[in-house]
């Protein structure tokens, strides 16, 4: 093991050779010499064990220099990133969430035409969807998606209202998960956390592979099959940078989505979160959604 | 004489190793991308790209902005949460024109179309009456809230003595589009 460490030392950091060299020899040549033959006694044991500290620290620690560069340009990145008026450091940053009322939902579909335009979204494929849960009077419990032209227009076969004892609809969309699955899955830094704790896909680095898609809990991530990378909810992020609404929320006619900044206690979504009871999805897995629910009963997963 | 050659075979694997670091750090240094890393694990100017993108979705300040008489119709009414784009279309086109418009004022504003009937229609800019798009909100379905205005249209039209329930326009009989009190 010593043997083998040495000749790394000084051709993987130039800068820690001397360091090394200083360290190691006066160790490694006992090592190297007087190891094998060496009786085991006290004095020699810790010296092989100071000599083995010594070289794997400065070892890994040259090997994580070549391999983080991000770590190298610290300095100079903590300098660039703050603006030169230096009016906004970063733990000003502004904290959005996203409410959903499930109570003012009509199922009319506006948000999923206005996304789609938005965002350009291939027919057929969704950022955002609604589904509606329909508990039926016999025990039964029935799931369907809100067409985007509306359930009128579809003309999709409907319950029977007296057979129903409750319905409602669940506009699902992404939850920005602070610990999020599907962006430790990226093997290329695709998957991005943006400061304000938006989950965006750098869709430049991104190489399809789909391993993001299949560890969303929440299915909300999808191939783009006209540009054959992953596409997301992003909550607009392009439009939340210039302090307006996302798509989905400017088009609810009814507040069923509520977006805003949860630092501001004068925003609307502050004064609904501080008066309503509200939970999120598949809390049992951990990865706090930012996406809060108004309404949910245990069928909506 | 044992530790001379250990030397030896030392200094070759040295060499062999350093050549492999040097020919991975030239390979990193063209794959990672320069900005990489600077405000976390990502390439930095991903986040000046996206939020780059246009917000084509048009908010309804934008068109109160040119149509005051509108904002003053519906002020107040029950349709002043119905948001614009949901029956003159998507107006993007439109938007942009005006906008130049406001600038030049040779550009004429091309007039809005008839709704085509097509809830993804590619028609920019459009009026309709047609009571498809009052029913796309408003006919009755299982699991809207209970204080929402839902329609049993053959039920609605028969108890108001519609004159033609069947027409096209025929909520416009009683209804207007901004203002709906009848």
């Amino acid at each position: 093991m010593s043997l083998f460490e040495l000749p790394i030392l000084p051709m993987s950091a130039t800068s820690v050779a001397g360091g090394c060299a200083s360290g190691g020899c006066a160790t490694g040549g006992c090592a190297s010499g007087g190891c094998s033959t060496a009786r085991p006694d006290q004095a020699s044991e810790t010296s092989r064990r100071e000599f083995l500290k010594t070289a794997t620290t400065l070892t890994l620690g040259a090997m994580s220099l070549t391999l983080l560069p991000g770590a190298m340009a610290g300095d100079e990145s903590s300098s660039a990133t703050t603006p030169p008026g230096g009016s906004h450091p970063q733990a000003k940053k502004p904290m959005y969430g996203f409410l959903i009322d499930t109570t003012r939902c009509t199922g009319a579909g506006k948000c999923l035409t206005a996304c789609r335009v938005e965002n350009g979204v291939p027919e057929g494929q969704a950022r955002t969807w609604v589904e509606r849960y329909v508990h039926f009077k016999d025990g039964r419990v029935e799931v369907d998606l809100v067409p985007e032209i509306g359930y009128a227009a579809s003309g999709e076969p409907q319950p029977e209202a007296e057979d129903v004892l409750r319905a409602y609809f669940v506009p699902k969309l992404c939850n920005q998960c602070v610990d999020a699955p599907c962006n430790q899955v990226c093997p290329v830094h695709a998957s991005i956390k943006s400061p304000e704790g938006i989950e965006l896909v750098d869709t430049d680095r991104c190489i399809g592979c789909g391993y993001c898609v299949q560890a969303c809990p929440y299915g909300i991530r999808y191939m783009n099959h006209e540009t054959n990378v992953a596409d997301k909810c992003n909550w607009c992020y392009h439009r939340v940078m210039r302090n307006e609404q996302p798509a989905c929320v400017e088009a609810c006619p009814t507040g069923a989505r509520v977006f805003g900044r949860i630092d501001d206690p004068d925003s609307e979504i502050s004064k609904r979160l501080a008066t309503l009871p509200t939970s999120v999805l598949k809390q049992h897995l951990g990865t706090i959604p930012l996406t809060r629910y108004v309404g949910l009963t245990d069928e909506v997963t | 004489m044992t530790s001379f050659n250990d030397t030896r075979h030392l200094w070759a694997l040295g060499a062999f190793l350093a050549a492999v670091g040097l020919v991975g750090m030239v390979v990193r240094r063209e794959l990672v991308p320069d900005d990489f890393g600077r405000t976390g694990p990502y390439r930095a100017s991903a986040l000046d790209d996206i939020a780059a993108r246009p917000s084509l979705f048009q908010a309804d300040a934008t068109c109160h902005a040119c149509h005051e008489s509108v904002e003053h119709e519906r002020a107040g009414t029950l349709h002043e949460a119905v948001r614009c784009a949901h029956c003159h279309g998507h107006a993007v086109e439109h938007v942009a024109t005006a906008r130049r418009a406001a600038e030049d004022p040779s550009i004429m504003l091309p007039p809005a179309a008839e709704w085509d009937g097509d809830f993804f229609t590619k028609v920019d800019l459009y009026v309709t009456k047609d009571r498809a798009t009052c029913l796309s909100c408003h006919a009755a379905v299982v699991g809207m809230p209970a204080d929402f205005k839902k329609i049993d249209v053959a039920l609605h039209l028969e108890e108001q003595g519609a004159s033609e329930p069947l027409a096209k326009e025929t909520c416009f009989e009683c209804h207007g589009g901004h203002d709906t009190a009848p």
